[in-house]
């Protein structure tokens, strides 16, 4: 019997981020107008309102934020892996995003520290992108 | 214009507070409330706005707590009528 | 809608069955898939990253949190409808509680209760024929910063309580220097430490040597949330802080009360914080005894 787990919930504005996260992809939505790259992803540019939008490919470099170790589970799914790291990444493209820390103990870990994505296969459908200290 | 000095709060209402078994949320905004009006000096009828805060989702076997419920289980028809949300 | 005329008397309630009926449990455990997914649920997840950041940034955190969750205790200690009127908190107390989400500690969180609270607000001008020496409101000030934690670089500060604080200041016309006492907003000990270094109590970093020898304490020379607030006395969000203000400039505080009883001031100008979301929105009220 496999472990309990929680998969992401795309909608119609993130569904083209999860498709890129199962081919081991980071892509974010990148203004045409003005040239940020955003997250979360949106109908229109949080800087210049346009809708004009493509998708980027970030190169899953980026620093560490913040984080915090869970010591206590939130949810039976998450109860085997404590202590864990939540931390918010900030990609070298721009985009802040929420995810986990691995490959190191925590505390070990610092904020600035920079950092590389790699992935976790939770599913079929699903990829989870987390980053290890480098 | 400056609001400075035009408005004070003028009564206070308390409850049990901490673990209380038994109760619903609309149980406490009730009693709350109506000790406030006391605490105060005021009757109901002298109350004429409601601002509620209003958890949502609501607590787990109870109803959506909006200030309309809140207004009906007091007897009140508030002219201005608002909710706070978490 | 009271300076509008379109009402006169507006009471302000909170009642929630968030101890015994569960309801804390859903802003703790709180789950958008997307994040739950990565195992980050709720208030106490969010508020620990934005903690975190100030500790990079000051170099300090628990060092200063521990004087804010032993002060306001010592506050509860005086009041006994506290929900933790009959328990002190010492040093090792502090320590020696289970890590919940690190940097947090368990007394690093406000309390889960039950319970209710509410508030009448009226006129200045009706406020006089009434029973109780009124608390005015001196001045407001507000801001939103918005962001979600993941998305937001402000959380070691400025919070919306800069702006905020500053602008009840100047409706007021006074100066941190009138202000005799502090209720603010503390669903954790670290929103006491950003609120107050947003207002202009002390330096940024400087927080743990300016809470250090009882300075929010009974005796103190800043007394801040003496009911014992939401981390000691009990979560009423906004209503905690305010309730109290009231409370302290009616003079209606017993044992607590601010004044010769517990070596302090007697209070004139009372300031308040309330939050919204994840330091997402920020309010400042000043009250004045009336």
């Amino acid at each position: 019997m496999s472990a309990e787990k929680i998969l992401p919930a795309p909608d119609a504005d993130s569904k083209p981020f999860w498709d890129g996260c199962r081919e081991h992809r980071l892509k974010f939505q990148q203004c045409a107008a003005c040239g940020e790259v955003r997250w979360p992803p949106s109908i229109l540019c949080p800087q210049c309102h346009s809708q004009d939008t493509r998708w980027m490919e970030a190169s899953g470099r980026g620093t560490i934020y913040t984080f915090a170790v869970y010591h206590q589970a939130f949810h039976p799914a998450f109860k085997g892996k404590l202590p864990y790291v939540v931390a918010v990444v900030k990609l070298d493209e721009g985009p802040m995003l929420l995810t986990n820390l691995v490959g190191r103990p925590p505390d070990s870990l610092a904020c600035e520290m920079p950092v590389q994505v790699e992935w976790d296969d939770i599913s079929e459908e699903y990829s989870l992108p987390k980053f290890r200290p480098i | 214009m400056s609001l400075k000095d035009k408005y004070a709060v003028v009564g206070v209402g308390y409850t049990p507070q901490g673990k209380v078994a038994d109760r619903k949320s609309l149980s406490f905004h009730l009693e709350a409330v109506s000790k406030a009006i006391m605490d105060a000096g005021l009757k109901k009828e002298d109350i004429d706005g409601l601002n509620a805060y209003r958890h949502f989702p609501p607590c787990p076997g109870e109803p959506d707590l909006t200030p309309q419920l809140l207004a009906q289980h007091l007897g009140m028809t508030p002219t201005y009528i608002s909710q706070d949300a978490n | 809608m009271l300076d509008a005329g379109i009402c006169n008397y507006v009471v302000i309630s909170y009642g929630h069955s968030g101890l015994w009926g569960g309801g804390m449990r859903q802003l703790l455990f709180n789950t958008r898939a997307s994040e739950a997914a990565f195992g980050h649920f709720g208030a106490v997840g969010r508020y620990a990253l934005a903690a975190r950041r100030s500790m990079h940034v000051f170099s300090r955190g628990p060092e200063t949190w521990k004087h804010i969750a032993m002060g306001q205790r010592k506050w509860a200690n005086l009041n006994p409808a506290a929900i933790m009127h009959a328990k002190p908190m010492s040093e090792e107390d502090y320590y020696g509680a289970p890590l919940v989400v690190e940097p947090f500690r368990l007394f690093d969180n406000c309390q889960m209760n039950d319970g209710g609270r509410a508030i009448i607000v009226t006129s200045a001008e009706r406020a006089k024929d009434l029973k109780h020496r009124p608390a005015l409101i001196m001045g407001m000030g507000l801001d939103n910063p918005c962001n979600e934690i993941a998305q937001a670089q402000y959380t070691a500060g400025p919070t919306g309580a800069k702006k905020a604080g500053r602008a009840a200041l100047e409706m007021a016309g006074i100066g941190l220097a009138d202000i005799d006492a502090c209720q603010i907003y503390d669903c954790f000990t670290y929103t006491v430490e950003v609120t107050l270094q947003d207002y202009g109590f002390f330096g940024y970093g400087e927080g743990k040597d300016w809470f250090k020898g009882g300075t929010i304490e009974p005796g103190g020379r800043m007394p801040v949330n003496t009911s014992g607030g939401q981390l000691s006395e009990a979560y009423f969000m906004g209503l905690t802080p305010i309730s109290e203000a009231v409370m302290q400039l009616m003079g209606r505080c017993g044992p607590r009360q601010l004044g010769p009883k517990t070596q302090t001031k007697e209070p004139q100008i009372i300031l308040c914080s309330d939050n919204g979301g994840t330091l997402q929105s920020h309010a400042c009220l000043i009250f004045r005894r009336g």
